[in-house]
């Protein structure tokens, strides 16, 4: 009865899925857009494997593409999976050569570094239903997109940090609820000292990484109009809420990860192995312990809220489409095809969370955790929107990393990352 | 006294000689530990399931052992054409680059002919240019050339890559042949073809054999030019199917190891057919004395 109720369902989501790509086929018109009779290929770039977890390859491959392809004759979307950590190099390379490919899955941070380079389409001006699309997406989401007034892209998923917590480790603490509040962090530090197990542990001090820390202790990035860091970035909070992170590294009860130990254990591994008790993570770390430590349980729940609340920070790709692609209008048909609900279930069912906030409750129902990051995506704040937000986050980790190596102090380190940050800001 | 000082100091030196020897072997075993430790490790974490790798302290014989990883690597799909794809790029500039650089050395060594020296430097210029400064323009040249996304245009950059480092290791080689074999076959009507054939080749072994691990091993592990030449996963090489296992937000070690092991394997191979040269005389027996 179960096994004949998932075929089913298998079945009625492949037929959504056939008539929504069906659906989609159908509303476009325009030459060459890829028919029977000249049959186009569309190229897109992308960085869905992860790490040997091919989940969401596979939906992408097997399921989404293949329905688009059945709907659409004469149109082949060939999907190339690039290692995240070299996919921003490949697309540096191949913008300078001119040889980008039609579509690429971009993280949100590169659209305006891309957009500013001209090597992007204004989806704002080519798509005349543009702005219907957007306007089902995340504001937040959708303005990551935005550069000097034209939106370049759409939101393809969605992502933020929240607590994970490994319950083992909280009991060590001599704790039963993950914490709270930054006082609840300071209470579990005394307890965990000498225990051999860290407080909190992080991959990295870029913009990603600290920015739920400095949102939720009060502090900001930036002015709200994103054009100065000097009197923001290295205010008295700022300073005093990285202190209290400086002052657990120095306890040991931050791992060195955070500072660049790249043999040091991985957030993935050091939560399910009790090393750590709490990280912040996203929402794909579900699938990944499911087949690596299936008998781990984490515990979801919000970041720890300081003065300022409990702020994460928002994450996610957006799909872009190439100036020097050939196949605009094919491409834009898949881009349309990406923005539909069954797209967006199928891609939450491997760990990429919908940009559509009118599927949430739908997303909810496969996995409870969801309903944690729907929720602190309610406040998540997007990092600096600017061409060069790579090397803030390289301005970010180079300054602060004396300061945890004890160096130099907090505020003088946060008083040059201001101070470069101008400089990078007033480029824009 | 003055007649017992040279034994006294033959003593001292045939006492010191077992502490001088028992330094060296120290020395030579801390080596060795250092360079094969890493290599043990990864042996270890290829046989070891998810949740045991990267512990602390270390674990060199893994328990509970899984083949699982290999298993997996292997399975991924697509895993065994890269594989060969490697084998082809590697295969063909190792013989390539041989065979030109070798030709290229003989006629530095060799001949003389004008602006000799300074070609030879600006060909030694190369060696002295960091590759990754390169990636652009080569991705243009290669663009220019419709050599992109094609082992083809690996096998071109690679070789070409390669020639500067060969020739220079073997122009030295060549030059310390004799020049008096070259004069006997030449006395016996041997053009310059045949004595670079049969004469030069054959006594530099040692030197093609060094050449051949190096451009092997350097067209095998190459990755910078691979990922932005190659498009299509078809035409991938084992390094970008190996970073791939490297993901974004976790990376199965076991998995990343197992495959990096199955990929040393032709490596291994290419060292130990072409070790003993290393080792051999330069030009011992060439001339008779």
């Amino acid at each position: 009865m179960k096994r004949s109720s998932k075929l089913g369902l298998a079945v009625v989501t492949a037929a959504t899925i056939s008539l929504v790509a069906a659906g989609c086929a159908a509303s476009t018109t325009g030459s060459g857009t890829g028919t029977k009779a000249s049959p186009v290929t569309v190229t897109f770039w992308g960085s869905y494997g992860n790490g040997g977890n091919s989940t969401q390859q596979d939906a992408l491959n097997k399921t989404l593409i293949p329905a688009f392809e059945k709907a659409n004759p004469g149109i082949t979307i060939k999907y190339t999976d690039i290692a995240y950590d070299s996919l921003l190099q490949k697309l540096t390379t191949s913008a300078a050569g001119g040889q980008l490919p039609d579509l690429v899955r971009a993280d949100l941070g590169w659209v305006p570094q891309f957009a500013a380079n001209g090597v992007l389409v204004p989806l704002s001006g080519s798509m005349s239903d543009y702005k219907t699309l957007a306007a089902k997406d995340y504001a937040g989401n959708v303005s990551t997109n935005l550069y000097k007034g034209k939106y370049y892209g759409l939101p393809l998923d969605t992502n933020t940090r929240v607590l994970i917590t490994d319950q083992a480790a909280l009991a060590k603490a001599g704790v039963t609820a993950p914490p709270a509040t930054f006082a609840d962090l300071q209470t579990m530090a005394t307890k965990l000292k000498g225990t051999g197990v860290s407080l909190f542990a992080d991959s990295g001090l870029g913009a990603w990484n600290v920015s739920p820390w400095i949102w939720s202790g009060g502090g900001d990035l930036t002015n709200p109009d994103e054009t100065k860091a000097t009197g923001f970035l290295n205010s008295a909070t700022n300073v005093q809420t990285i202190q209290m992170l400086v002052d657990w590294y120095k306890a040991g009860l931050i791992p060195n990860l955070i500072t660049g130990n790249k043999g040091a254990t991985g957030t993935s591994d050091g939560l399910p192995k009790t090393k750590y008790a709490t990280i912040f993570d996203g929402p794909w770390m579900s699938g990944i312990w499911t087949g690596q430590y299936p008998k781990f349980q984490p515990t979801y729940s919000p970041i720890p809220a300081g003065s300022g609340g409990s702020i994460s920070v928002v994450g996610g790709e957006d799909i872009v489409l190439t100036a020097s692609s050939t196949h605009q209008a094919a491409a834009e048909k898949f881009i349309r095809f990406t923005q539909t609900s069954a797209f967006q279930i199928a891609m939450a069912k491997t760990g990429q969370m919908t940009v559509e906030p009118s599927l949430a409750d739908q997303q909810a129902q496969l996995a409870p955790y969801y309903k944690v990051y729907s929720d602190q995506l309610k406040t998540a704040k997007s990092r600096i929107a600017s061409p060069n937000q790579s090397k803030i986050d390289a301005v970010l980790t180079t300054t602060l990393t004396p300061a945890f190596l004890g160096k130099t102090t907090v505020q003088a380190a946060l008083d040059s990352a201001a101070s470069q940050i101008d400089a990078l800001l007033a480029g824009n | 006294m003055t007649a017992l000082a040279p034994r006294a100091s033959r003593r001292r030196r045939s006492a010191g000689w077992p502490a001088a020897t028992t330094l060296r072997y120290a020395a030579l075993i801390v080596g060795a530990i250092v360079m094969v430790t890493p290599f043990l490790y990864m042996l270890s974490t290829s046989f070891q399931s998810q949740a045991y790798v990267l512990t602390i302290p270390p674990q060199f014989i893994p328990n509970p052992a899984t083949t699982g990883n290999y298993t997996a690597a292997i399975g991924t799909e697509n895993f065994l054409l890269y594989f060969v794809n490697s084998l082809i790029v590697a295969v063909i500039s190792t013989a390539g680059s041989v065979l030109l650089s070798s030709m290229m050395a003989y006629s530095f060594a060799r001949f003389a002919f004008r602006g000799k020296e300074a070609i030879f430097r600006l060909l030694l210029a190369g060696l002295t240019i960091p590759a990754v400064m390169l990636l652009i323009p080569q991705f243009i040249l290669a663009r220019n050339l419709h050599l992109l996304d094609s082992l083809g245009g690996l096998i071109f950059f690679y070789i070409a890559g390669s020639l500067s480092l060969n020739t220079f290791l073997m122009r030295g080689f060549f030059a310390s042949i004799p020049g008096e074999l070259d004069q006997a076959m030449q006395v016996d009507g041997a053009n310059s073809w045949t004595r670079y054939w049969r004469l030069a080749i054959p006594l530099a072994k040692p030197a093609i054999a060094v050449a051949t691990i190096f451009t092997f091993l350097n067209s095998w592990d190459e990755y910078p030019i691979a990922l932005t030449m190659i498009n299509n996963s078809d035409n991938a090489t084992l390094p970008l199917a190996i970073a791939n296992f490297q993901g974004q937000h976790a990376t199965q070690w076991g998995l990343v190891f197992a495959a990096s092991l199955i990929a040393v394997i032709p490596v291994l191979i290419v060292f130990l057919v072409f070790q003993r040269y290393f080792v051999q005389g330069l030009t011992s027996g060439a001339v008779k004395g």
